[in-house]
């Protein structure tokens, strides 16, 4: 039996094609292995997210997190957004949470306003308002949409990061590392609801933390805190008896861009169809 | 120059030598590049969740602000006021607190800290059109006035530029004056 050692002596250029040649044809073998591996595996994947409302975050026995915007009782004062910027030191021109006015005119034309984002209040009533001449015509309706991080359960923005800076926390709450952060930006364009910015003072991605310094202490995120209208509901959807779940239970709830399959945890009341 | 074909095995023994440096060096800069508890929960820095909930609370709520100046959180608590929280007007009262406690408000990088008492001085107007103010797709849920002129007028007062809301109100129980 020939070993290793005992092989005819070949030249170095031999050796390195001969090395080459086993790495191509590992690689394509591998990569074939991989991809059938992934083509079994997808019918589990598929079956993990129908569970997920059930069963959010695996191995957890502690409280999961819910949020309810009721926006038939906003009533546009913009307190939840200066709530939201002072708690959070929140840059100027950048929002966590902002509240946008949705307005419906006769001819079909809507109009979504969403000034300083809401931080100043709706003031100009109409007709003072400065409203497009060629509509030319008193609005029908109108109603007022608080917008946040929805915390998705699957998110895109957590997948995109390169470095593992952002994650989701046992109670379902989605937050950015600020010391992992490089700033690259990618997952302020893969969320598709606005939810995150660059802040300009830390260069790292910024984003809605549900108040997770206030909720771990028991207390409530500053926006709910401040809400006059209580259009804003936060609490444990795993507990049946809190008021969340009672809410949850006695209405129908839509999510936002529902097609995308993110399948947020923010959840809205009377959510108007052409909201987007 | 002829070209000694070497024998094979020492082609491996050089190569695998390489290689150990290249993975030992690997191995060593990822320790130094990556946390210790990168990884223990998921793709990210466990003891980040911690850092996320360090963070000091700046709202306290109204009933914070009760175990001083109960004289004003009494009668807002039993006026028709009573759902708008301190701090949706004041600003948060963390800051406030320690500064009145005389602990150093120099170590909090903040804004609000510039004004007095590090609570945001209040207009007496602004913060009554915030909600009261007539808009057309705010629910009537509450009182509304359509402008302030108007409404002076309409209660026989006189308005002029500085006119406030707080000039025949009451903020905090909303009774007139």
């Amino acid at each position: 039996m020939t070993m290793l050692w005992d092989k005819p002596e070949i030249s170095r250029r031999e050796f390195f094609e001969k090395c080459a040649e086993a790495g191509a044809k590992s690689f394509i073998f591998g990569g074939l292995v991989v991809t059938t591996a992934n083509l079994l595996l997808a019918q589990d994947t598929q079956d993990t997210r129908a569970r997920a409302e059930e069963a959010p975050v695996k191995g957890t026995k502690g409280p999961i997190y819910g949020f309810v915007v009721d926006t038939t009782k906003c009533i546009g004062c913009g307190s939840c957004v200066r709530a939201c910027r002072d708690e959070n030191n929140v840059p100027d021109g950048y929002n966590r949470t902002w509240v946008e006015q949705y307005t419906f005119f006769p001819n079909g034309e809507v109009i979504v306003n969403s000034p300083n984002g809401g931080a100043d209040g709706f003031g100009e009533d109409l007709p003072n308002r400065n409203v497009p001449e060629e509509i030319g015509q008193l609005p029908v309706r109108g109603f007022f949409v608080p917008k946040l991080c929805n915390h998705c359960i699957n998110t895109p923005c957590i997948q995109v990061c390169p470095v593992g800076a952002s994650y989701v926390t046992k109670e379902g709450v989605v937050l950015v590392d600020q010391e992992r952060c490089i700033g690259c930006g990618y997952c302020v364009q893969a969320c598709p609801f606005g939810s995150r910015y660059i802040n300009p003072e830390t260069n790292t991605a910024d984003k809605c933390t549900w108040c997770y310094h206030r909720i771990t202490k028991g207390m409530l995120p500053a926006c709910v805190q401040a809400c006059p209208a209580k259009a804003r509901i936060f609490g444990n959807v795993s507990d049946p008896n809190s008021e969340i779940s009672q809410i949850l239970a006695n209405n129908r709830v839509q999510v936002l861009k529902s097609y995308l399959g993110t399948n947020p945890r923010t959840r809205y009341i009377g959510l108007d169809s052409e909201v987007i | 120059m002829v070209v000694q074909p070497m024998n094979s095995a020492r082609h491996f023994i050089r190569l695998l030598a390489l290689l150990s440096i290249a993975v030992a060096a690997f191995v060593k800069a990822r320790s130094m590049v990556v946390p210790a508890d990168f990884g223990k929960l998921g793709h990210f820095r466990a003891s980040a969740i911690t850092d996320a909930a360090a963070r000091e609370p700046r709202h306290l709520g109204s009933a914070a602000c009760a175990e001083c100046h109960s004289d004003i959180t009494g009668p807002w608590a039993a006026g028709k006021h009573h759902i708008p929280q301190c701090e949706n007007c004041h600003g948060p009262g963390m800051l406030h607190v320690k500064v009145v406690s005389e602990d150093s408000v120099d170590k909090y990088p903040d804004p609000i800290k510039k004004y007095k008492n590090a609570l945001r001085p209040t207009t007496g107007i602004q913060e009554c059109k915030w909600c009261h103010l007539k808009t057309f797709e705010r629910p009537a849920v509450l009182k509304f006035i359509t402008s302030v002129s108007g409404h002076i007028t309409a209660k026989g007062g006189t308005f002029t530029p500085k006119s406030k809301c707080t000039d025949c109100h009451n903020p905090h129980t909303t009774l007139v004056k």
